[in-house]
C-alpha cells in the first residue's frame, strides 16, 4: 500500500496544473541559500533602508523640493497643488477634500480578493510644508506583523483631508477595508473624501492601457529605467517571505515609490487644469473632459466656456475622433446652455449636432428637444409639429420603449390640436 | 383503446372527479380487486398495492417559540404543528443539531424557519445561513419566507431581513446584503467560492451565526456530499475564529441513515426525528413488468413504449402527471412518443414538456411555473425534478425503469400527491436486471429500509483541494486538525509546491501556514463533479446560439460529431465538437434514430488496500482509462440497430479505487465448459453483478462502472484458455467516492444476490434481465455463470467451516 505521502504527492503534482505556476516554488531556491540570508530576515532595515517603529516596519524616504519630475520639479508639483486644491472636491463627488492629501498605494500578492490577498506594502506619500515630497511604505516582513502594520497605516491616513489613489476605489481601498475587517479592526477611511485619479485620469488622456507609467510618459515627461513589471510582484514578495533574502523587495519598493511620486504629479496637473480653466488645456480632450467635470459639478458658467474651447481647439481638425469630440462637446453645450436658460443658444447647438451628423440616439434627442424647444420656449407651433413629427417616426422606428413613443405620440397630437385651436381663434379674431 | 380526450388545463377540478378517473386508469393497467392484491411476479401488473391515507397528528407551538411568531402564523392559519415540527423545532431551539426526516408536503420548512426566526426575533444580532443542493429551490424558499416576514412586520413591526445570495445576485447589492440580512439563503457553491473566502466581509454573519440550515440533506451524498463536507468544515473553522458555534437544521428525504449522513457531513453529533405527522391522501403503487414477446430471447416489450402507453392512459382522462426518465437521452425519446400520442389534438402537444439539467434556466422556470398552475399537463424528467423544486401537487407520477435506489424511488412517488384525495405511482421495469430484480420482488421495495447515503470527505483529490482554500481562508496553525488525514503532511506537500509557507517551528502551536500565492483556489474546485468544466451546445441553423450544456465527462458520449443531441423532442445532430474550445456546433434535423455511444473502458490495479484470499475478493487504487470509440444509431420506437460509425475522441483517464473479484484458478479450472464458454460466463456474471452492486450501494447507475480483466494462457497463444479473471466495479470518480470498501465487506451478500438474481430469471440462455442478451453473451452464458457463483459460494462456506 502506498503511503498517505506518496498517495498525496500524486493528487497534488495531478492537481497542480490548475494553478498558476509559480516561478519562484523553492525548488528554485536551495534552503541552504535560504538560511545564509536569515540575517538579513532579522535586519531587513539595513537593505530596504528601514526603520521598526511600534512592531511595524516603515522605510520613509524623501524627495527635496529641487529633485526633478519629468519637465518639472517636485517642488513646483506641490507649489500648483497648493493653489488649485480647493478646486478637488470637483473630482471627489463633491466631498470635502482638503489639505493634507495622503496618495495610497499598495503592493499586493494577488489581485483576486479574498481573505487570502494581502497587502504586502502599503505605500503613502504626501508633500512637506518646504515643498518636498514624504513617502512612507510600510512593509508586512512576518506573517504575524500585520496587526501592528495596519495600526500604523491608520496612524497615516487617518491624518489625510483626502486619500488620493489610482484605481483605488475599485481596487486598493477595497483589499485594505478587507485585511482590517479580517484583524476586527475599523477601516479609517470609509468616511474619508477619496480622490480616484483613474476616471479623470481616463476622461482627460488616454481611454485605453491607461496605466500610471503610461500616464507619467504623456502627461509629466518622467521615464523609469528598470522598473518591476506589476505581475513579477507577488512572486518576488512569496520569494523573501520563503528564503528571507529582502534583496527582491529592494525594486518593488522602489516601483510603488515612484507610483506614489506620478500619482501625486498627476493630480497636481490634473487639478491645476481644472483651477486654471479652459485658457489651460492642451487640446480638444482634455477641454471636453474639462468641461464635463464642471458640468457634474453644476459650475455651468464654467462648463460652456470649456465646451466652446473644444469647438474652437478642434474645429478644423478632420478624422472620426475628432468629429466624435465636437458632437460630445455640442450636445454637452447644448445640455448646458439650457440649464442656463440660454434656449436660443441650446437649440442652435442642437441644430449644428443635427447639420454635423452625429449618432442615431443622440439625433433622436435633439429632435426631440428642437420639438419641445418650438412649442414651449419658441412656441413656432408649426416648427414644433415638423420636429413632433420626425420624433414620432424616430422613436417607433429604432424600437423605442413604449414610454418613450407614447410620449412623442402625446406631444404630436397636442401640438396639431394648439394649431387647429389657434387657426380657431385665428379665424375668429382675423 | 378509445380515442383520445383532448388535453385540457383546470378541466378536473374537483377531488371525487380526479379520483374517478384515477381509479378508471388503475382498473384498467390491473382489472380486479384493488386493495390487499397480491403481488403477482410473473403477470405484467407484478404488484398494485394501496398505501392508506394518514390523518395528522397534531401538537402545541412549544412555550419557547416567540410571541410574535406564534401570532404571525395564526394569523396565517396555522394554530397548531405538526408533531413533527414541534419535535423538531424544539431540539432547534435548545441549539442541538437536529436532521428531520420529511415526506414531500409535510411542511419541513417551518422545521428550520420556525427557530430560526424565534431566534431572530428574541436577538435581532442573531444570523442564519440556509443551503439549498440548487439555486432554484433558494428562489421557491425566498418566496415562502418573504411572505411570512411581511406577516411579522405588519403584525409587530419587526423586520427581518432575508436574501438570497448567489452567482445571480448583482455584484452593486451585495454588500447592502451582507449589511442587511438576518436570513442569507445560499448553496454549497457559493458558500464554497463567494462567501468563505471573503469571510471578513461577512464578519457580522459568522460572529452571529446561530443556525446553517440544510435543506435536502439526501442530495449531499458521493462526489457531491464529500466537497460539502469539507466545505463545512472550512465554515466550522471561520465560526470558530470569529468565536460562534452554529446548531445544525437538517431536512431529508426518507434514507437508511439520515444521522450517520448529518453526523459525517458535519462531524457533530445529531438528534432525528423520523415520525411525520403530516396526513397523506390515499396512494396506488403499480409495478409494471413489461410481458415478454420473445421467450427464448427473453425479450419485454420496450420499458419505454410500456411507460408512454401508461401516461398516455392517464394523460387523456386529464390526469396531471410527471413521467421521470433514467437519462437525459429518454428524456427527449419519452417526450418526443407523448408529443406524438396528441398530435391531432390541438394545443396539446405544447402542454406536454420536457424537463432536464442542461435546460437554459428561463426555459425551466416556465415549465416548473406551467406545472403549478396546471398549464404544462404532463412533463417527462430527468431526475432534476426529484428535489423539492415547486411544482405543485400533481396526481400521478410514472417512472421508466427502477430509479435505481428505493429512497429515489419514493422520492420520485412523492411528486404525486395531496394531502388529500388520491394519487397514484407507477414504476415500469426495464430489462435491466436491477429492475427485472426489483419488479419481481415487490417486497424487497416495500418492506426493506431505503439505502445508505454515502460520502467520502477524506478522498484525497477533494480534500486537497479544500485544504488550499482553507489555507487561502485563514492560515492554519501548527497543530491545526482537518478531516481524518494529517493535514500537516498535507500543508507540507503544499509548501513543497509553494502554495503555503510555514512561519515559526514544526508542528508548534504558534506555527503558521499562510497562503503564498496569487491564485485564488475556490476558483479551481467545483463542488458538483472533480472537473468543473463543460461543453456548451451551440445551435448554428440560423443564427448562432447556445442551446444547453453538458458536462464534461459525459461531453464525449453525448457530444461525438454525427450524435443527436435532443431538446424536448426538437432533434439537432453535431456537426463539429471542440474538444479544446468545449464547444459543439450542431444543426437542427428531421430524422428517425438516434445515436448511442460506444465507449471503451480498460482498468489495471495499482495497489491493494485489503483482500480476502479465501473469496478472491479486493479492494484498492485503480487506473480507469476510458474512450468513446464509436456510435449506433438506434431508430424510434423499434429499436433497431441502423447503423453505426467509428469515432477517434481523446481518452480520459483517471486514478479511482475499485472492488475486485479475481475468480479463482481453481473455480475456472473445475468448470467442464470451452474456453469461450467460460469467458461468455465472466461476461454475463459481471453484466448481472454490475447491477447487484448498484442496488447495494444505493447508488446512480454512472457512480460506478465495470471492467473485466482475463489473463490467457500465454504458452499457447492460438487458443488461450483463460486461466485467471478479474471483475473490477470501479467508482466513476477520480480519487473515488467511498464505494470499493463498503462493496468488499457486501462481497458475499453481493455474490449471493447475483447467483439469486439470475437463477430466478425464467429465460432459458439469459435474457437482458439477467446475464445480457443471447446475441451479446452466448448461449452457455448464464449456465456457466451460475455455475461459477455456486463455487464462488462454496469457497466461502468451505472456509467457514474449517
Amino acid at each position: 500500500m502506498s503511503s498517505l505521502r506518496d498517495r498525496l504527492r500524486e493528487v497534488i503534482k495531478s492537481a497542480d496544473v490548475r494553478l498558476k505556476p509559480d516561478a519562484t516554488a523553492p525548488a528554485a531556491t536551495p534552503t541552504a541559500v535560504a538560511s545564509g540570508f536569515s540575517r538579513t530576515f532579522d535586519n531587513p532595515e539595513a537593505l530596504l533602508g528601514g526603520e521598526w517603529r511600534d512592531g511595524s516596519f516603515i522605510v520613509e524616504r524623501h524627495a527635496p523640493p529641487s529633485s526633478r519630475c519629468g519637465r518639472t520639479t517636485i517642488g513646483e508639483l506641490a507649489a500648483r497643488l497648493q493653489t488649485s486644491v480647493h478646486e478637488a472636491p470637483l473630482i471627489c463627488g463633491g466631498a470635502p477634500a482638503h489639505m493634507p492629501f495622503v496618495f495610497f498605494d499598495l503592493e499586493t500578492t494577488g489581485l483576486s480578493g479574498g481573505a487570502g490577498t494581502q497587502a504586502f506594502l502599503v505605500g503613502s506619500g504626501r508633500f512637506d510644508d518646504d515643498g518636498g515630497f514624504t513617502t512612507r511604505q510600510h512593509l508586512l516582513v512576518r506573517h504575524g506583523d500585520e496587526d501592528a502594520m495596519l495600526h500604523a497605516v491608520a496612524d497615516d491616513l487617518r491624518r489625510a483631508g483626502a486619500l488620493v489613489s489610482f484605481n483605488g476605489k475599485s481596487f486598493d481601498a477595497p483589499v485594505l477595508e478587507s485585511r482590517y475587517l479580517f484583524h476586527r479592526l475599523d477601516w479609517v477611511a470609509s468616511e474619508q473624501p477619496h480622490i480616484d485619479v483613474l476616471h479623470p485620469a481616463r476622461r482627460f488622456w488616454k481611454e485605453d492601457e491607461c496605466s500610471l507609467v503610461v500616464l507619467e510618459q504623456q502627461v509629466l515627461g518622467t521615464w523609469r529605467e528598470e522598473d518591476v513589471p506589476g505581475f513579477e510582484i507577488p512572486s518576488r514578495y512569496f520569494q523573501f517571505v520563503r528564503s528571507g533574502d529582502a534583496r527582491p523587495l529592494a525594486a518593488v519598493l522602489e516601483h510603488n515609490r515612484r507610483d506614489l511620486i506620478a500619482l501625486a504629479g498627476l493630480t497636481s496637473r490634473l487639478l491645476e487644469i481644472i483651477a486654471g480653466g479652459p485658457d489651460w488645456v492642451e487640446n480638444a480632450r482634455e477641454a471636453l473632459a474639462l468641461g464635463h467635470v464642471y458640468a457634474r459639478a453644476r459650475d455651468t458658467g464654467r462648463a460652456i466656456d470649456a465646451f466652446e474651447r473644444v469647438l474652437t481647439l478642434g474645429a478644423k481638425k478632420a478624422g472620426r475622433r475628432a468629429a466624435e469630440l465636437r458632437a460630445d462637446a455640442l450636445r454637452s453645450l447644448a445640455l448646458s446652455y439650457r440649464r442656463d436658460r440660454q434656449y436660443d443658444k441650446a437649440a442652435r447647438c442642437w441644430i449644428a449636432l443635427i447639420e454635423a451628423g452625429c449618432t442615431e440616439h443622440v439625433e433622436r434627442e435633439a429632435i426631440e428637444a428642437l420639438a419641445i424647444h418650438h412649442e414651449h420656449r419658441a412656441r413656432d407651433l408649426v416648427s414644433a409639429k415638423a420636429f413632433a413629427a420626425e420624433n414620432v417616426a424616430r422613436t417607433s422606428a429604432c424600437l423605442a420603449p413604449a414610454k418613450a413613443t407614447g410620449e412623442a405620440q402625446r406631444r404630436l397630437a397636442r401640438i396639431e390640436r394648439k394649431i387647429s385651436e389657434a387657426d380657431r381663434l385665428g379665424g375668429l379674431l382675423g | 383503446m378509445q380515442g383520445p380526450v383532448p388535453v385540457e388545463s383546470g378541466a378536473l377540478t374537483t377531488r371525487s372527479g380526479r379520483d374517478i378517473a384515477l381509479n378508471a386508469v388503475l382498473e384498467r393497467l390491473a382489472p380486479g380487486r384493488v386493495p390487499e392484491r397480491p403481488d403477482t411476479p410473473d403477470l405484467h401488473v407484478t404488484a398494485l398495492r394501496r398505501i392508506p391515507a394518514v390523518s395528522a397528528r397534531y401538537a402545541p407551538f412549544p412555550s419557547a417559540l416567540d410571541a410574535r411568531l406564534t401570532r404571525a402564523l395564526g394569523s396565517r392559519g396555522i394554530s397548531d404543528l405538526y408533531s413533527h415540527q414541534a419535535e423538531g423545532i424544539e431540539h432547534s431551539l435548545a441549539l442541538r443539531n437536529v436532521v428531520v426526516i420529511t415526506p414531500t408536503a409535510s411542511g419541513k420548512t417551518l422545521c428550520y424557519n420556525a427557530p430560526v426566526l424565534s431566534t431572530i426575533l428574541q436577538d435581532p444580532s442573531s444570523r442564519a445561513l440556509y443551503l439549498f443542493p440548487t439555486k432554484a429551490l433558494a428562489q421557491d424558499q425566498l418566496a415562502e419566507l418573504q411572505v411570512m416576514c411581511e406577516t411579522i412586520a405588519r403584525d409587530s413591526g419587526d423586520q427581518v431581513g432575508v436574501f438570497t445570495y448567489d452567482g445571480d445576485t448583482p455584484q452593486d447589492a451585495r454588500r447592502a446584503i451582507r449589511a442587511r440580512a438576518h436570513i442569507v439563503l445560499s448553496n454549497p457553491d457559493m458558500v464554497h467560492s463567494g462567501i468563505l473566502p471573503h469571510h471578513p466581509r461577512w464578519a457580522k454573519l459568522f460572529e452571529n451565526l446561530k443556525y446553517v440550515v440544510i435543506d435536502e440533506l439526501h442530495a449531499y451524498r458521493g462526489v457531491f456530499g464529500s466537497h460539502l463536507c469539507n466545505v463545512l468544515r472550512r465554515l466550522r473553522r471561520i465560526c470558530r475564529h470569529y468565536g460562534s458555534s452554529p446548531a445544525f437544521i437538517c431536512s431529508s428525504a426518507t434514507i437508511a441513515n439520515p444521522r450517520e449522513l448529518a453526523e459525517r457531513l458535519t462531524e457533530q453529533r445529531f438528534e432525528v426525528v423520523e415520525k411525520s405527522g403530516a396526513p397523506r391522501g390515499e396512494k396506488f403503487f403499480v409495478f409494471v413488468n413489461p410481458p415478454v414477446i420473445n421467450h427464448q430471447l427473453g425479450i419485454r416489450r420496450s420499458y419505454l413504449g410500456e411507460t408512454r402507453r401508461i401516461a398516455s392512459e392517464f394523460l387523456k382522462r386529464n390526469l396531471q402527471l410527471i413521467v421521470f426518465a433514467q437519462s437525459r437521452l429518454s428524456t427527449e425519446i419519452l417526450t418526443t412518443y407523448l408529443k406524438d400520442d396528441f398530435e391531432d389534438v390541438p394545443g396539446a402537444p405544447e402542454r406536454i414538456r420536457g424537463y432536464r439539467g442542461g435546460y437554459l434556466p428561463l426555459r425551466r422556470r416556465e415549465i416548473e411555473k406551467g406545472l403549478r398552475e396546471g398549464v404544462v399537463r404532463a412533463v417527462v424528467s430527468t431526475n432534476a425534478l426529484e428535489l423539492g423544486v415547486d411544482i405543485g401537487a400533481l396526481d400521478v407520477s410514472v417512472m421508466a425503469g427502477y430509479p435505481g435506489t428505493i429512497a429515489a424511488t419514493w422520492q420520485r412517488a412523492g411528486r404525486a400527491g395531496r394531502r388529500a384525495g388520491r394519487s397514484a405511482a407507477v414504476m415500469v421495469a426495464s430489462s435491466a436486471p436491477i429492475d427485472q430484480f426489483v419488479v419481481r420482488n415487490p417486497s424487497y421495495f416495500f418492506e426493506a429500509s431505503p439505502e445508505r447515503a454515502l460520502i467520502d470527505p477524506d478522498n484525497l483529490h477533494i480534500l486537497v483541494d479544500h485544504v488550499k482554500c482553507a489555507a487561502f481562508e485563514l492560515p492554519f496553525a501548527g497543530d491545526e486538525t482537518f478531516g481524518r488525514v494529517d493535514v500537516q503532511e498535507v500543508l507540507g506537500l503544499l509548501a513543497e509546491q509553494g502554495l503555503v509557507h510555514r512561519s515559526g517551528e514544526e508542528s508548534r502551536p504558534d506555527a503558521r501556514w499562510s497562503w503564498t500565492n496569487e491564485s485564488y483556489p475556490a476558483d479551481a474546485v467545483s463542488l458538483r463533479s472533480v472537473s468543473s468544466d463543460n461543453f456548451v451546445v451551440v445551435d448554428t441553423t440560423g443564427e448562432p446560439h447556445v442551446i444547453g450544456e453538458t458536462d464534461f465527462t459525459s461531453g464525449p458520449a453525448t457530444l461525438h460529431p454525427k450524435a443527436i443531441y435532443m431538446v424536448e423532442g426538437k432533434l439537432y445532430q453535431v456537426d463539429r465538437l471542440d474538444f479544446d474550445g468545449r464547444k459543439a456546433f450542431v444543426r437542427a434535423v428531421d430524422c428517425d434514430y438516434y445515436t448511442d455511444a460506444i465507449t471503451y473502458t480498460r482498468v489495471t490495479s495499482l495497489d491493494t488496500f485489503e483482500q480476502d484470499p479465501v473469496s478472491g475478493a479486493a479492494h484498492g487504487e485503480a487506473h480507469v482509462v476510458s474512450r468513446v470509440v464509436g456510435f449506433k444509431k438506434i431508430k424510434f420506437y423499434t429499436n433497431e440497430n441502423v447503423g453505426s460509425g467509428e469515432l477517434d475522441l481523446p481518452e480520459q483517464q483517471m486514478h479511482t479505487t475499485s472492488y475486485v473479484l479475481t475468480i479463482p484458478e481453481s473455480v475456472l479450472a473445475s468448470l467442464p465448459y470451452a474456453a469461450d464458454d467460460r469467458r461468455d460466463g465472466i461476461v454475463g456474471l459481471s453484466f448481472a453483478m454490475r447491477q447487484v452492486a448498484q442496488l447495494l450501494l444505493m447508488c446512480d447507475r454512472h457512480d460506478v462502472g465495470i471492467s473485466i480483466d482475463s489473463e490467457g494462457d500465454s504458452e499457447n497463444p492460438a487458443e488461450p484458455a483463460v486461466t485467471r479473471a478479474r471483475i473490477f466495479v470501479y467508482d466513476n470518480y477520480p480519487g473515488g467516492i467511498g464505494f470499493s470498501a463498503p462493496l468488499y465487506r457486501m462481497h458475499r451478500e453481493l455474490i449471493e444476490t447475483t447467483h439469486r438474481l439470475i437463477a430466478e430469471c425464467d429465460c432459458e440462455n439469459g435474457c437482458p434481465g439477467c446475464v445480457g442478451p443471447v446475441g451479446d453473451t452466448g448461449l452457455l452464458a448464464k449456465a456457466v455463470a451460475l455455475r461459477m457463483l455456486g463455487l464462488l459460494l462454496e469457497l466461502g462456506t468451505e472456509a467457514k467451516t474449517a
